[in-house]
């Protein structure tokens, strides 16, 4: 088990050196850099052009690329040119925020994912559950900005529910308890967005989990032996069916940092989502990289999180 | 299965996110940043009174003269109150919150609270003795001496000196400085140059009289120091002095607790989306009516619903194309005035010689003949466009000096007027035959134009089809492409490398406080992006910043004739003025957007509690 581990974490060092060049002559071939936007007969082209020289924009890629890589390598990611601030800084600011986001996210999802799914799979066919997979369809059909947007114009605007923006309220004080409390209420609406979309898959799945799981063998055996209908379904059957649900957690967990982009935009929450959107706008460039190197080895993490956990509670699967 | 799935929806959501950007990129930028300098919009002096409700449309139209700029006051002021404040964009602020290191324009928005410069300006963009500091000028125009007045103090109650003003000069001339604003007006002072290049230890021009006087000596005297040309925010050098320069704007003190003498003290900061202030009792014009003021970031796409709840007071801009929409809002007024800026077709003319930075026209360009550039020109009917496109909120342009400068704008200069026959004859005069659908060059050879335009808006691409068809429709071959921002100003030149294939583009500049277009359309100017120079045109620009031109009579004469060469050699023509519009909810006091207009932040007051929500 521990090799396993070992070799994928060995195997992800090639991977990100890979995808970290990939990422670089992506955003190098980008029209434009952090300085066009500068454009601006007030400022003299000779300070735009001395800028673009310190900071090595003129170099050939390689060296850039070499510049940046021994640097990202040693922990500093560089300078974020729009915010003049060290990059990982800026990162530490909004990851904490996209980070909270995505818990209360995860746990909604499953809070919605799991009763929806065993009452859908245990009534099968039933009108309850027709009205679960309508949900579920329509939660597969609906892009998540635009529901995202409805959930803002309704909850946030129609009936002032929730606030429409931010991440806190302005003028709370860090560490109070009102401060968590403020920080809580304003992820609560875009999470429940997320969560409301996304959690249609778990929902199914653990349907037909269940629906599968119904005739089993194992089942039928507990049913001859007397065991209570209740007790089928939560020791017998739930059990088994929650395996995979388990599984991919850790995809579910990547997923939901890349998911977050366009939510974050629509809330004006100062995720990295939105952090990223707004640097690629502005060509600053070592944000850019930095965040999609950041998203990779989180998917990176993210499967191999998701191996091991299939491996602990599935003993047929062996990782070898 | 699973696995591949989530694979596949991470790069479909980056792409999407790529597609999104470039969008985005062309609608944030499609015009040159705003001033640099000189943002704070609420600086200065007298408006006119005001219509009390807002402007009604008739058949969808908008005229910027049924704007005031200035608010209408509604019911009496409360004591003290906060008004929120939306700083609408897509991006959270940067947050280098200091008039020396700062370089978006958000960051801008937030600093006018807190900071300010220490001259203010008329609403001829002058500079006057009303702000912390006034000034005289020595005889021969090059010597400035300022004086700050006794009761200006940082707001941690140390006095503004004139240390820290000489300390911004200081700083800015530094090559550690990380900063834009180094650049001809600090290359005009007297012994910033050795400074910069590290050959002096001080700033020769630059000296420290008393603890309130400054005394600047500029190597060349122009009319523009007085508009925007003076460096006038100080760095309080208490705070700043002991700090390695390269590493002040990433500081503490630059990001979290910023520092100013503005009318409001930056309480606290949630990085990149709300700010907290509160007024600053010591304020030197006297303190604030308002208790405080909270500013938060509003996305554009829900700024409305945020003006309708109430739950912002006012904008620093408001997206234009929703304003026909909501013009009828019950609980905001708009105000309105033109804005600092035009868009315009220009005509590649030449080439830029990087290794002398001068532009070098081509006498044989495709678009050198005056009387191609003219009739196109003549072919297009910008009122159309402005009615048709922006409700009237941008309306035919006449000379590339726009009316948010009355004092040089020339209004009895019409232009070139919309005469599409005129056109057809002008081309026909100077020899460009029809020749089956499309008109040849005179010597015989086909002529196909190229014409580039930037993506961004919706209307971006129907704008400049319409451009196209206007030409067809005299009989000229234009092909159109769009590209997105980045792209557009590689191909125009913004690096000194011109892409060749282009003849003709479509553009917009910010002009700034300062009427000299030198940096526009001089010939060493690298955004002389037609390339074109001739004798006339460096004449009149030499005399636009002389001596002599110190007479603001003589000066009108100088640009109005500039203004009717522009007209007469067409390297670029001007197609559309535009209008800023911003609403401000109801219970908002005294509260002006022009320049001049009298009214500063100190005196913002409330009428009622809370937001007035909308009807």
């Amino acid at each position: 088990m521990w090799k396993i581990i070992v070799r994928r974490l060995l195997i992800m060092i090639p991977q990100v050196f890979l995808l970290s060049i990939l990422v670089f002559l992506m955003a190098k071939a980008m029209p434009g850099d952090a300085l066009t936007g500068m454009l601006d007969p007030n400022i003299d082209p000779a300070a735009i052009e001395a800028m673009r020289e310190r900071l090595g924009l003129n170099d050939p890629w390689y060296i850039q690329y070499w510049n940046w890589i021994s640097n990202a390598v040693q922990g500093d990611l560089g300078q974020s040119f729009n915010f003049k601030m060290p990059v990982t800084e800026l990162i530490g600011q909004r990851l904490m925020n996209t980070v909270w986001l995505s818990l209360v996210t995860l746990v909604l999802t499953y809070l919605i994912a799991i009763p929806l799914g065993i009452i859908s799979g245990r009534f099968n066919d039933t009108w309850g559950d027709r009205l679960i997979t309508g949900y579920t369809y329509v939660g597969f059909a609906a892009p998540l900005f635009i529901v995202a947007l409805l959930m803002l114009w309704m909850f946030g605007f129609y009936f002032s529910w929730f606030p429409t923006g931010g991440s806190v309220a302005p003028g709370e004080v860090p560490g109070t308890f009102s401060y968590l409390l403020s920080k809580l209420y304003h992820m609560l609406l875009p999470a429940l967005s997320i969560a409301l979309i996304t959690t249609v898959g778990t929902v199914q799945y653990l349907r037909n989990e269940i629906i599968d799981m119904k005739q089993k063998d194992f089942i039928l055996t507990a049913r001859a032996k007397g065991a209570s209908e209740s007790r089928v379904y939560n020791r017998h059957i739930l059990r088994n069916s929650l395996l995979p649900i388990a599984a991919f957690f850790g995809y579910e967990l990547t997923g939901l940092i890349g998911g977050t982009i366009f939510v974050e935009s629509i809330f004006s929450y100062p995720g990295m989502g939105q952090l990223f959107l707004g640097s690629i706008v502005i060509r600053d460039f070592t944000v850019v990289t930095a965040l999609v190197l950041l998203y990779g080895i989180a998917t990176i993490i993210g499967s191999l999180l998701s191996d091991i956990i299939l491996s602990i509670v599935d003993p047929r699967i062996r990782i070898k | 299965m699973r696995k591949r799935k989530t694979g596949k929806t991470m790069l479909v959501s980056l792409l999407l996110v790529l597609s999104l950007a470039v969008t985005a990129c062309g609608s944030g930028n499609n015009e040159a940043a705003e001033p640099s300098a000189t943002a704070a919009a609420t600086d200065a002096a007298a408006a006119t009174a005001a219509p009390t409700t807002a402007p009604a449309a008739e058949d969808g139209l908008y005229s910027i003269e049924d704007f005031s700029p200035q608010k209408t006051n509604q019911g009496e002021a409360i004591e003290g109150g906060t008004l929120n404040y939306g700083l609408v964009s897509d991006t959270p602020f940067e947050g280098t919150l200091n008039y020396t290191f700062y370089s978006g324009n958000p960051d801008s928005k937030v600093l006018q609270w807190f900071d300010e410069g220490l001259l203010t300006w008329d609403k001829d963009y002058v500079f006057t003795n009303d702000g912390a500091a006034t000034y005289e000028v020595s005889e021969d125009g090059r010597t400035f001496t300022f004086t700050i007045r006794d009761n200006v103090n940082w707001h941690d109650g140390k006095p503004v000196t004139a240390e820290d003003w000489a300390f911004a000069y200081e700083v800015i001339g530094n090559p550690a400085y990380d900063g834009p604003r180094y650049g001809s007006d600090f290359t005009n002072v007297e012994g910033m140059e050795a400074y910069h290049a590290g050959t002096a230890k001080t700033i020769s021009g630059i000296k420290v009289l008393s603890e309130k006087q400054l005394q600047v000596t500029y190597i060349k005297s122009t009319p523009s120091l007085l508009t925007g040309g003076i460096w006038i925010y100080p760095l309080a050098k208490h705070i700043f002095g002991g700090m390695d320069v390269a590493k002040i704007s990433a500081s503490p003190e630059v990001r979290q607790n910023p520092i100013g003498f503005g009318p409001f003290k930056v309480q606290s900061i949630v990085p990149g989306e709300s700010v907290v202030f509160v007024k600053n009792e010591d304020y030197w014009r006297g303190a604030p009516k308002l208790d405080g003021v909270v500013l938060k970031v509003v996305a554009p796409t829900t700024v409305v619903q945020e003006l309708k709840a109430g739950n912002i007071d006012m904008v620093d801009s408001f997206p234009i194309d929703q304003f026909p929409d909501n013009s009828g809002l019950s609980n905001v007024e708009y105000l309105g005035m033109v804005d600092q800026a035009y868009t315009y077709i220009g005509f590649k003319l030449g080439k830029w010689d990087a290794t002398n930075a001068v532009v070098v026209p081509d006498p044989k360009a495709k678009m050198a003949n005056v009387a191609l550039r003219k009739a196109m020109w003549q072919a297009v009917d910008n009122n159309a466009v402005g009615q048709k496109f922006y409700h009237g909120l941008r309306w035919n342009a006449t000379t590339l000096i726009p009316p948010s400068h009355p004092e040089f704008h020339d209004d009895s200069n019409p232009g070139v007027a919309y005469d599409p026959e005129a056109a057809k004859k002008t081309l026909e005069d100077a020899g460009f035959k029809m020749n089956g659908e499309f008109r040849t060059n005179p010597d015989g050879t086909p002529l196909t134009i190229n014409f580039i335009s930037m993506t961004g808006s919706d209307v971006a691409e129907p704008l400049a089809q319409y451009y196209v068809q206007s030409w067809k429709a005299i009989g000229l071959n234009v092909t159109l492409e769009m590209v997105e921002f980045n792209t557009f100003y590689d191909r125009v030149g913004s690096n000194g490398e011109d892409d060749p294939s282009v003849d003709v583009y479509q553009g917009a500049w910010s002009v700034g406080i300062d009427v000299n277009p030198q940096g526009l359309y001089g010939h060493d100017a690298i955004y002389n992006f037609p390339r074109y120079q001739s004798d006339e045109n460096d004449r009149l620009m030499e005399a636009g910043i002389s001596a002599e031109a110190f007479d603001v009579e003589k000066r009108k004469e100088i640009y109005n004739e500039w203004q009717q060469l522009m007209v007469e050699e067409i390297p670029v023509f001007p197609t559309l003025y535009r209008a800023i519009v911003v609403p401000v909810n109801n219970r908002v006091l005294n509260y002006a957007i022009n320049d001049g207009s009298g009214i500063y932040l100190n005196e913002l007051a409330l009428s009622a509690d809370k937001g007035i929500a909308a009807q």
